[in-house]
């Protein structure tokens, strides 16, 4: 990867992170009629995803595809006023957040449904597969999808169908506001995966350099091969927070799951949230000088604050 | 010809020739292939024919993938009740790509999806039988369904629906699959999308058909034409037709029928609550008045041995000296 390549990459993963801090400005103060699921901690898997999809490749996304729609799209006034459901918006104003598609840009299906989307990836797989288009389906969910009977039945049928597929699984480790250890037993998805004879990765680190080398990787052999992969990635979906009550003073964590986050202010305009790789971006800072970094963000605020200005 | 064989044929004779076509549901080119639905299936080379898994939900979604990406297919289902398990495709999943064909339509070609359940209303089925009215699956997200009842319905409607860009779910009787097919002699009246064929024109009674009741109407306007009445025959073969400029089913036709014989007979054999010939008496009740009307629907029973929630015959009878007796009263 030459160094162009990797600064383009932190731009995206910029421009990802500072969109959605705008759009949580917006939220705070109410200005959005429809519900929203910020991506906080899921920038290096999404630029990671769109970087390595070729022409012809589709994706598939869930409730929660901000990331993912602003990575596809690559600046942030169509998809803000999309969310404002202004004419202006990459889809017309017509979808809003939760089904948000681009099919100009491959994102051909959003659900808000859990668990909708990985069979309707079997069919676009399959029409893949009856044209010859030599592209590749790639499909989002959660940790709390894969529950749902739909991620089995998909995976069975993608698998007796011979094609090829990525099944990406964001593991956050949360549903709503439940932890996976509150709510079901362990599932071990590689062993769940072996059963089916489906190649089985893991993503975790949020390095988006060695996520797209793997999923490359990993695009290359399910095409040739005709089988589909999943993949598990690790994120960390930043913005919770500690509400504070009288009777928990030093406050009840709340988990992040949709809404604007107040653990996050545009004020000072951060770009690491959490001093940990929890964080893409803290990530991100140790393959460039601080200056440099800066002198990135800078760039991007200004692109941004003249782009919604 | 029998019912189910008339079907088969109409339908190998649509899919033969068509280009990137999907053909897909459980067991179709198998063992007695849906009771002979999908007997002896022949698609060209760039299309298949699958032998699905046991999973439809997902192939609801599967044949909805199929579709926006400009790929057509048919999901041939062997009970509708196995359609319950895919009603979040059918209200979501078509919702999405209608909002996508209607309101943003650049860079996406759709394909056709139609989904063919038989309805199972043979009886002796225990509690899926009480599951027979195929407008229940059309109505919760307005999805064009069409009944298949007889020789002209049959041509008329898979010729110009089963594979045609868009989604819709046609459905034919199990009770019918041994009967001869009915072959009315003409066909009077349909209107722009077959959602209502007049088969008959008579001026001292009409009698309009709904859900699969049509067999049951055929033999009361021949009962009752014997017994010396001029008779119209309707039959309502959709009551979710594609939407249109003030959308709903066009009554018109019916209505001007009645108000010339101002008597009615309504026959609907679907067993829920919210049926279809409903909106057609709400329509009657706000435009005219009648000298007659009857209507002939179904009732769940107290008595467990008469009840469809076990396994009895549960067809419908109906007496025609009766209705003539009441329609003279």
């Amino acid at each position: 990867m030459t160094e162009k390549f990797n600064t383009k990459i932190a731009y995206d993963i910029l421009r990802i992170r500072l969109g959605q801090i705008v759009i949580n400005e917006e939220y705070k103060k109410g200005n959005f009629k429809i519900p929203i699921h910020l991506a906080f901690g899921h920038e290096s898997i999404a630029v990671a995803i769109s970087n390595i999809m070729e022409n012809n490749d589709k994706l598939i996304l869930s409730h929660r595809n901000i990331a993912y729609n602003l990575a596809r799209e690559g600046s942030l006034k169509p998809i803000i006023d999309e969310y404002f459901l202004k004419p202006t918006g990459i889809m017309k104003g017509q979808f809003g957040s939760m089904n948000l598609i681009n099919p100009s840009k491959g994102v051909v299906y959003s659900s808000s449904i859990l668990g909708n989307n990985f069979s309707v990836a079997v069919g676009t797989a399959m029409a893949q597969k009856i044209m010859a288009d030599d592209g590749v389906t790639l499909v989002l969910g959660g940790d709390g999808s894969i529950e749902e009977g739909s991620f089995h039945e998909s995976l069975l049928m993608f698998k007796s169908l011979k094609l090829s597929g990525m099944i990406i699984i964001e593991n956050n480790g949360w549903s709503m506001s439940t932890r996976i250890q509150e709510r079901r037993a362990p599932l071990d998805l590689e062993k769940f995966l072996m059963s089916y004879n489906i190649k089985y990765e893991k993503l975790e680190g949020n390095d988006p350099y060695d996520y797209i080398k793997k999923l490359s990787n990993l695009r290359k052999n399910s095409l040739k091969t005709h089988e589909p992969v999943c993949i598990e990635v690790n994120v960390t979906t930043l913005g919770d927070w500690r509400m504070k009550t009288p009777e928990l003073p030093d406050g009840k964590f709340i988990n992040y799951h949709a809404g604007p986050t107040p653990s996050i202010d545009i004020k000072n305009w951060p770009n690491i949230i959490r001093e940990n790789n929890e964080d893409p971006l803290f990530i991100l800072k140790k393959y460039f000088e601080h200056s440099e970094f800066d002198e990135m963000l800078n760039e991007i605020k200004n692109e941004i604050t003249k782009e919604i200005s | 010809m029998k019912y189910i064989e008339f079907i088969n044929n109409l339908i190998k004779q649509e899919v033969s020739g068509a280009e990137n076509l999907v053909l897909f549901g459980q067991n179709i080119s198998a063992g007695s292939c849906l009771g002979g639905l999908t007997r002896d299936l022949s698609v060209s080379n760039n299309s298949e024919i699958i032998n699905s898994t046991n999973t439809e939900n997902s192939l609801c979604g599967f044949g909805f993938g199929l579709m926006m990406n400009g790929v057509s297919s048919v999901f041939f289902m062997k009970q509708l009740d196995f359609l319950l398990l895919g009603i979040d495709h059918l209200v979501n999943t078509f919702n999405v790509i209608r909002n996508t064909q209607f309101k943003n339509s650049e860079g996406i070609d759709l394909g056709s999806f139609t989904i063919f359940p038989i309805t199972v209303d043979n009886g002796f089925q225990g509690p899926q039988s009480s599951l027979n009215n195929f407008a229940d699956f059309c109505s919760i997200a307005r999805i064009p369904g069409y009944t298949i009842t007889n020789k002209i319905d049959a041509e008329k409607i898979i010729s110009s629906k089963l594979i045609s860009s868009g989604f819709r779910i046609l459905s034919v009787s199990q009770r019918l699959f041994k009967e001869e097919i009915i072959s009315p002699p003409e066909l009077v009246y349909t209107n722009y999308d077959n959602s209502v064929f007049q088969y008959t024109q008579g001026n001292d009674v009409t009698i309009v058909c709904f859900n699969f009741s049509f067999p049951n109407g055929w033999n009361l306007y021949n009962d009752l034409k014997k017994l010396g009445m001029s008779v119209s025959l309707f039959n309502v073969n959709s009551t979710t037709p594609p939407v249109r400029t003030g959308g709903g089913i066009d009554w018109d036709k019916i209505i001007s029928d009645i108000n010339i014989s101002k008597k009615l007979i309504v026959i609907d054999d679907s067993k829920s609550e919210n049926i279809a010939c409903d909106s057609l008496l709400q329509h009657i009740q706000d435009d005219l008045i009648l000298k007659k009307k009857i209507v002939i629907k179904r009732f769940l029973e107290d008595d467990p041995e008469d009840s469809w929630v076990n396994p009895v015959s549960d067809i419908m009878i109906i007496n025609s000296d009766k209705i003539y007796d009441e329609l003279l009263d």
